[in-house]
């Protein structure tokens, strides 16, 4: 009876595992048949419908995609630099150093996470105009590298870490520094991993603000460019709205695909302590 | 980019003359949206470069800006920002809202002589009323569109309908309707007779009916509405009678971007929907297609759509005229028409229509002519002070009453008594 119930609980958890699964791969799988196939079988699915590439074509030509590729290959490399340098050392201090107001200043920092970025979108425009960046990559990167969930992930991170490796690496001679950077940074690993698969992912993405600040082809993103294919006034092409989504996303798809495993055991590491 | 600067370097050692004119040359910076598919983001930048070419005292720094809602999103950060662009082209519509924030200036003050008050007066007057108000003019109209009817021929001849007369009456459309609609064995319809999209701003679509049975939305103040006039109530009856009652148009919220493809399909053998999409139904409808007025009430009727030059504070009074001058150019026959033909807008001036290019455009493609002459009876789109708000509260009136959830009348009352809470204090 017992081990009946267990098969039957079993059984209900991967039918549920299967349906989300295939929720959440629908909207893909349908891009991937409209960019694949002609404008005509939109809406018609035939098995032996006629393949073509041209939607890709299309789209690529659309937009000159390879600058903002380059673009956005820059853009979320230098944020990720700049939030692991920012980010591990503000923690490090939160974590472990005691000093006049640092509960108040780790609040200011935990307060940040509340305010969404767009209502500061014409205060950083100003700041961006001040440091005369406006129409630079800095430029979209600079309000998002001192970031208030990094500070907060890495902190709690390096909290569990225990003290006592901390304390034999001073004794050992090791510096403030050179503690951090043997000790602290590789116990973190997971979740600098999963840190960073986030913001990435985020900043590849991200639209309004780099449209905004930017006005040149040598300076914006790929969402810039995917944006030309929103057609209201005169229909949607689908299928090749599909393919430029397919071409945007198809670095990050297939990135995640190769560090899946990596990807999915440092979440559940990072989330579990 | 590099290679023009580098190139105007070249130019400006070898001759002095150039050096000066570079020197004192104007810059001028200009935000444009992209609505329509295709190269329109590359035919603006080819007649701005062309302008530039010819005019070496004056730089133009054209600026793609996403959709109409980014580039009012980016004119209103920059200029807030204290780096406003001279020239943007933002949505008719959004006249009031940017006149509130005081983010621009109206053309009149650089259109002083008799030569520039004629020139104002030669575009087509519905296009003139979302770019007027209080007597001076904001917006000098561009991309312009306006919704009309179209329909499938090879349907109209199964249904044993004359395949090229189009109804011209509410009750016509209605009867085709009845005739166009065909039902498989197990009852459901496999074509519908009309499509009215609903989806994200059904008040455009919807304005084409309140026009027809002769009430118009909002004075030309922008601060008073006439939601819950009983004309609107009953075009409002109208439009779900379609689906409730007659049983021509498919029930619930219709959606805006996937109308076309619909129409390929043979899923609907009638739609409403922007001039905007005449080369798209031209180069994909799998059979004959004709194009239409919106058929009438008690008169003919259409909303005018799409997005007008607008001039931003700021500027320098030389950098305004230069801005000027250039939409001046833009908008003359020869420009107007190649931006009509890459794009499907309706051109602006009546001249427009005259030149050579035009003409032989019409010969190919007579279809065009149905949304010139549609203008007559057009009127301005639905546009107030606090715009997003307003027609938010009125988008969301419809829905409520086309998906049922409250009778046309409540919906409608409700809706105006929202609107006048917000619009009081412009009065």
């Amino acid at each position: 009876m017992n081990s009946m119930g267990q098969t039957f609980d079993r059984f209900l958890n991967t039918l549920a595992a299967w349906a989300l699964a295939l929720i959440w791969i629908l909207p893909l799988a349908y891009a991937v048949w409209t960019a694949i196939h002609p404008a005509a079988y939109e809406a018609r699915f035939e098995l032996f419908a006629p393949l073509t590439y041209d939607n890709f074509v299309k789209a690529w030509e659309a937009a000159p995609f390879a600058r903002y590729f380059l673009n956005t290959f820059i853009l979320v490399t230098m944020i990720l630099a700049c939030q692991f340098f920012l980010c591990t050392l503000a923690a490090y201090a939160f974590a472990r150093f005691e000093f006049p107001g640092r509960n108040v200043l780790f609040a200011l920092v935990l307060l940040q996470l509340l305010v969404m970025p767009d209502i500061l979108i014409v205060e950083n425009y100003k700041t961006m105009r001040l440091l005369d960046l406006v129409d630079t990559i800095p430029a979209i990167a600079l309000p998002y590298v001192a970031s208030g969930f990094g500070i907060f992930l890495l902190r709690q991170t390096f909290k569990t870490i225990p003290k006592e490796l901390d304390e034999a690496a001073r004794i050992e001679g090791s510096s403030f520094l050179g503690v951090l950077w043997r000790v602290y940074i590789p116990l973190a690993k997971p979740t600098y991993l999963a840190y960073g698969l986030v913001s990435v992912s985020h900043h590849w993405n991200n639209f309004l603000w780099p449209l905004i600040v930017t006005n040149s082809v040598e300076t914006r993103p790929v969402t810039v460019g995917l944006s030309v294919f929103s057609a209201i006034d005169s229909g949607i092409e689908w299928s090749v709205i599909n393919a430029a989504t397919l071409i945007t996303s198809g670095p990050l798809l297939i990135a995640f695909l190769l560090f899946q495993r990596q990807f999915v055991q440092s979440f559940m590491r990072a989330g579990i302590k | 980019m590099l290679k023009s600067s580098f190139l105007k370097a070249v130019a400006a050692t070898a001759l002095t003359v150039s050096t000066w004119a570079s020197a004192h040359a104007v810059d001028l910076q200009f935000y444009f949206p992209v609505a329509v598919g295709g190269s329109a983001a590359e035919t603006i930048q080819e007649l701005t470069a062309e302008y530039v070419a010819q005019n070496p005292d004056v730089n133009i720094d054209a600026v793609y800006a996403g959709s109409y809602q980014d580039t009012v999103a980016k004119a209103i950060t920059a200029s807030r920002g204290g780096n406003p662009p001279q020239l943007s082209v933002i949505l008719s519509v959004d006249m009031f809202t940017l006149i509130d924030e005081d983010l621009i200036v109206s053309f009149d003050d650089y259109l002083t002589s008799e030569e520039d008050k004629e020139w104002l007066n030669g575009f087509y007057q519905a296009f003139m009323e979302n770019s007027q108000t209080d007597g001076k003019t904001y917006g000098i109209p561009f991309q312009r569109s306006t919704p009309v009817l179209y329909w499938n021929k090879e349907a109209f001849k199964e249904a044993g309908l004359d395949p090229d007369v189009a109804p011209a009456t509410w009750d016509e459309m209605v009867e085709f309707g009845k005739k166009l609609t065909k039902k498989d064995d197990s009852g459901n319809v496999t074509q519908w007779g009309v499509r009215i999209p609903s989806s994200g701003f059904p008040y455009w679509l919807f304005q084409g009916l309140a026009i027809e049975n002769g009430v118009i939305l909002a004075n030309s103040e922008g601060n008073q509405t006439n939601f819950d006039d009983p004309k609107a109530v009953e075009a409002l009856q109208y439009l779900v009678d379609l689906s409730t009652k007659y049983e021509v148009m498919a029930p619930g919220i219709i959606e805006w971007g996937a109308t076309p493809k619909a129409f390929f399909e043979g899923q609907t053998a009638m739609m409403w929907t922007s001039t905007g999409n005449l080369t798209n139904v031209r180069d994909n409808a799998p059979f004959e297609f004709g194009v239409a007025m919106l058929p009438e009430k008690v008169q003919r009727g259409a909303p005018t759509g799409g997005g007008n030059f607008y001039l931003f504070k700021g500027g320098s009074d030389e950098q305004n005229q230069a801005a000027v001058d250039f939409v001046k150019w833009i908008t003359a026959p020869e420009q107007s028409a190649k931006w009509t033909m890459a794009t499907g807008y309706v051109a602006p001036r009546p001249e427009t229509w005259e030149t050579e290019t035009m003409k032989q455009y019409v010969e190919g493609f007579p279809a065009v002519l149905v949304a010139r002459d549609q203008l007559q009876y057009a009127k301005a789109e639905l546009s107030t002070y606090q715009n997003q708000r307003v027609t938010g509260i009125f988008n969301d009136a419809l829905a409520a009453a086309i998906t049922g959830t409250k009778t046309p009348e409540e919906a409608l009352k409700e809706a105006q008594q929202q609107a006048d809470a917000i619009l009081t204090e412009y009065r």
